[in-house]
C-alpha cells in the first residue's frame, strides 16, 4: 500500500468570497484502499471532495494523478480521468428501470437503416453483468422501476453506473449509508469492500464512525477547514477519532 | 446480495405495469355494460362505432404528444387556440392565396411546431411556469385566430384536406382513425427507444437527477412542447377536414379533453410515468362516454363536466393507489372523529347552510320576475 498515491492533492486552499472554506489542505488516495474523510458540518469535506470530482477548481494548490498535474474544470473532466462519485441522493430516475438509469446521460445506442436509437437490450444484459462481475449483485428482475428496489439495490445501481467506466481508478461516496437500515448498511460496506479489492481508491464521507471503523483503512479527519489529522484505522480509537473531530483539548 | 427466486415476485408486481391499461379498460366495460342496457340498439350500431372513432381520431395525435408533456411535469394548455390558429391560417393560405392544398398542410403542421416552440422557450428561457406559460400564450394564439379570421367560417375545402380528416380507405379504417393510430405508433417508439422517450421520463421523475447526469433537460422539454405543438396543427388540419369548415373559436374544449384522456390512461401529473397505450385507451374511452351522453340525448354542456370529473376521479385513484399505507387507520368514522376533519365538516356545514338561507330569503321575499331579453 506505502507506494505512490493515485491522486494526491497538496495544500488545496478553497475560498467563497471572503469566507476560507479550506486551509492547505492535504489528501492522498491509493489504490486498493478506502480512505475515510470525518468531519463536523462544516469541517470542509464536502468541498474538499467537490474540488476532487472537479465541481468546483481550488483557489490554490495542486492535485497529482498518477504523477500527472491534475486540472480538470467540471465534473465531465473527472469523470473521464476516472475519478467519480456517487452521492448520498444518488441522482436515479426511480421511474426508470436499472438498466435505463445506470446508462442514463450515455445510453448504448444502435444504428437501423441510418437512425440511432436505444439499444435496450444490449444495456441490460451490460447492466447485469457489471451488477454480478464487478458487485457481485443480482437482482430478481431488471424489468422493475428502479423505485422498487430496496435502498441497498438501489445503492449498487448508482455505484454500477460509475464503475462501469472502465478507467475509472478513484470513487467517491458521499454518506452512502445515511439513508439506510442496519442490513442494507452492511451490504453496502460489503460492496465497498469488494470496489476495494478491484484495486479501486475508495473515498468515503460518513458521520458514522461504526461505517468507518469497519470498512476504511485510514481516516483523515477535518475540522473548520482543515486536515486536523489522519490516522491508521488499525492503529486508532473511537475515542481519538471523536476527540480530533470535535477538537478536543486543542480547541478553544 | 442474495440472489431471489423470480417466484418471490408478488402478484402486484405482476399487474402494476399494466394497471394503467387495466383503468380505461374496466371504464370502457362498464360504459358499454350501462350502455348495452340503456340504449343497446342505438349504441351498438356500425355507425356508431364509426362515429365514436371519427371524433377519437381528432383526439389522437394531441394524446401522443399530451402523454410526453406530462411524463415531464409540463402540461400545455394551448392546444385548442393552436389547432384553431393553424387551422385558420391553413383555410387563409389555401383559399385565399390559392395555396397548394398539401403545402397548406405542411405549413399547418409547421406552424403547430414552431407555436410550441415558442411555448417552450416561454417556459424554459423565461422561466414562466408551464400552467401560466401555456395558458398566456393559449390567449395570444386564440386572440391572433380572432383577429385573422374576424367572425368568419371558412367553408369548403379541397378534397385532400376532407380525406385528412373525414376520409375512409376502402379496404381499411377512415384515414383519420389511421392518422391517430400511426401517430401513437410513432409515439411508442419515441417513448421506448429514443434518448427523447428516455430523458421524457427521467426529466419528469426526477430533474436533478437528470440534471447531474448531464441530460440537457432544457432542450429536451422544448422538443416535447415541440411534438404537442405540431400534433395540435395536424389535429387543427384533421378538424378543419372533418367539419369542411373552421373558425376562430373552433376546438374550445381541446385541452382538458386531452389531458383527461392521457391522466385516466395512467400517465401521472406528478411525472416519470408514461403509458401510450392508456392514453390511447384513455381518448377511446372518452369518445365513447361523450358519445354515450350524446346516444342518451343528454345535453352537449354536460361534455365539459363529464371530462371534468373523469380528470378528478381518475388523478384521485391513481394517487391513492400509489399511496403506501392504503388501509388507513380505523375506517371512515375515525377520520372524520379528528380535530382536522371536525373544523372542516363545520366549515362545509356552514357554507351549505348559507347558500340554503341565502336561497330561502330570496324565495320569501321574491317579487316581479325581469325577463332577459
Amino acid at each position: 500500500m506505502e507506494t505512490t498515491p493515485i491522486v494526491s492533492m497538496r495544500a488545496i486552499t478553497k475560498r467563497f468570497g471572503g469566507v476560507t472554506a479550506l486551509e492547505a489542505v492535504d489528501l492522498d488516495a491509493y489504490s486498493g484502499e478506502v480512505l475515510a474523510i470525518v468531519g463536523d458540518n462544516g469541517a470542509g469535506k464536502s468541498t474538499l471532495i467537490k474540488i476532487l470530482t472537479g465541481v468546483y477548481q481550488p483557489t490554490s494548490g495542486d492535485m497529482d494523478l498518477d504523477g500527472e498535474p491534475l486540472v480538470m474544470n467540471s465534473h465531465s473532466d473527472a469523470i473521464e480521468k476516472g475519478i467519480d462519485a456517487v452521492y448520498q441522493t444518488l441522482a436515479l430516475a426511480d421511474h426508470l428501470d436499472p438498466a435505463a438509469n445506470m446508462f442514463l446521460g450515455s445510453e448504448l445506442t444502435t444504428s437501423v437503416l441510418g437512425f440511432s436509437m436505444l439499444d435496450n437490450a444490449r444495456m441490460r444484459r451490460e447492466t447485469e453483468r457489471v451488477l454480478k462481475e464487478r458487485l457481485g449483485v443480482t437482482l430478481k428482475s431488471l424489468d422493475v422501476p428502479t423505485e422498487s428496489l430496496s435502498g441497498g439495490q438501489r445503492q449498487a445501481v448508482a455505484i454500477a453506473r460509475a464503475v462501469y467506466h472502465a478507467d475509472l481508478r478513484v470513487l467517491v461516496m458521499d454518506e452512502p449509508t445515511a439513508a439506510l437500515g442496519p442490513q442494507e448498511t452492511a451490504r453496502t460496506l460489503a460492496l465497498i469492500e469488494t470496489l476495494k479489492a478491484q484495486d479501486l481508491a475508495i473515498i468515503l464521507i460518513s458521520h458514522s464512525l461504526d461505517d468507518v471503523f469497519a470498512v476504511s483503512d485510514r481516516i483523515q479527519v477535518m475540522r473548520r477547514g482543515q486536515r486536523v489529522g489522519l490516522v491508521k484505522t488499525a492503529e486508532t480509537t473511537r475515542e481519538e477519532v471523536l476527540g480530533l473531530i470535535v477538537g478536543g483539548a486543542k480547541a478553544a | 446480495m442474495a440472489t431471489t427466486a423470480a417466484s418471490t415476485i408478488t402478484i402486484k408486481e405482476r399487474i402494476d405495469p399494466y394497471l394503467a391499461i387495466l383503468g380505461p379498460l374496466a371504464m370502457i366495460m362498464m360504459i358499454l355494460v350501462f350502455m348495452g342496457i340503456a340504449e343497446p340498439a342505438r349504441y351498438f350500431r356500425l355507425s356508431n362505432l364509426n362515429i365514436i372513432l371519427l371524433e377519437a381520431a381528432l383526439y389522437l395525435p394531441l394524446a401522443m404528444a399530451m402523454t410526453f408533456v406530462i411524463t415531464q411535469r409540463g402540461i400545455d394548455l394551448s392546444i385548442g387556440s393552436i389547432a384553431a390558429l393553424t387551422g385558420i391560417v391553413m383555410a387563409f393560405a389555401i383559399k385565399s392565396y390559392g395555396f397548394p392544398a398539401w403545402i397548406g398542410v405542411l405549413i399547418a403542421i409547421s406552424l403547430g411546431a414552431t407555436l410550441g416552440l415558442i411555448n417552450g422557450l416561454v417556459i424554459t428561457k423565461f422561466r414562466v411556469p408551464d400552467l401560466i406559460g401555456t395558458l398566456a400564450m393559449d390567449l395570444v394564439y386564440r386572440g391572433f385566430a380572432l383577429v385573422l379570421a374576424k367572425g368568419l367560417v371558412l367553408a369548403r375545402f379541397p378534397d385532400l384536406i376532407t380525406d385528412i380528416g373525414r376520409g375512409r380507405l376502402s379496404w381499411f379504417l377512415p384515414i383519420p382513425v389511421t392518422i391517430g393510430i400511426v401517430t401513437f405508433l410513432i409515439g411508442y417508439f419515441l417513448l421506448k427507444r429514443t434518448h427523447f422517450g428516455r430523458y421524457s421520463i427521467a426529466i419528469g421523475s426526477n430533474p436533478e437527477a437528470a440534471e447531474m447526469t448531464g441530460i440537457a433537460v432544457d432542450r429536451y422539454k422544448i422538443y416535447a412542447y415541440v411534438l404537442m405543438g405540431a400534433a395540435a396543427g395536424l389535429a387543427g388540419v384533421m378538424l378543419t377536414g372533418k367539419l369542411n369548415a373552421i373558425q376562430a373559436t373552433s376546438a374550445p374544449y381541446f385541452n382538458l379533453h386531452v389531458i383527461a384522456a392521457v391522466v385516466v390512461g395512467g400517465t401521472s401529473l406528478f411525472g416519470g410515468r408514461a403509458s401510450m397505450l392508456g392514453s390511447f385507451a384513455g381518448v377511446l374511452l372518452l369518445s365513447m362516454m361523450i358519445n354515450a351522453l350524446v346516444t342518451l340525448r343528454i345535453e352537449f354542456f354536460w361534455q365539459s363536466v363529464a371530462s371534468g370529473v373523469v380528470i378528478i376521479t381518475s388523478v384521485a385513484f391513481y394517487t391513492w393507489l400509489q399511496k403506501k399505507d392504503r388501509d388507513g387507520a380505523k375506517g371512515i368514522m375515525a377520520a372524520l372523529a379528528t380535530p382536522e376533519t371536525t373544523k372542516l365538516l363545520r366549515l362545509v356545514g356552514l357554507l351549505l347552510a348559507t347558500l340554503l338561507l341565502l336561497f330561502a330569503f330570496g324565495y320569501v321575499f321574491s317579487g316581479e320576475t325581469v325577463p332577459s331579453g
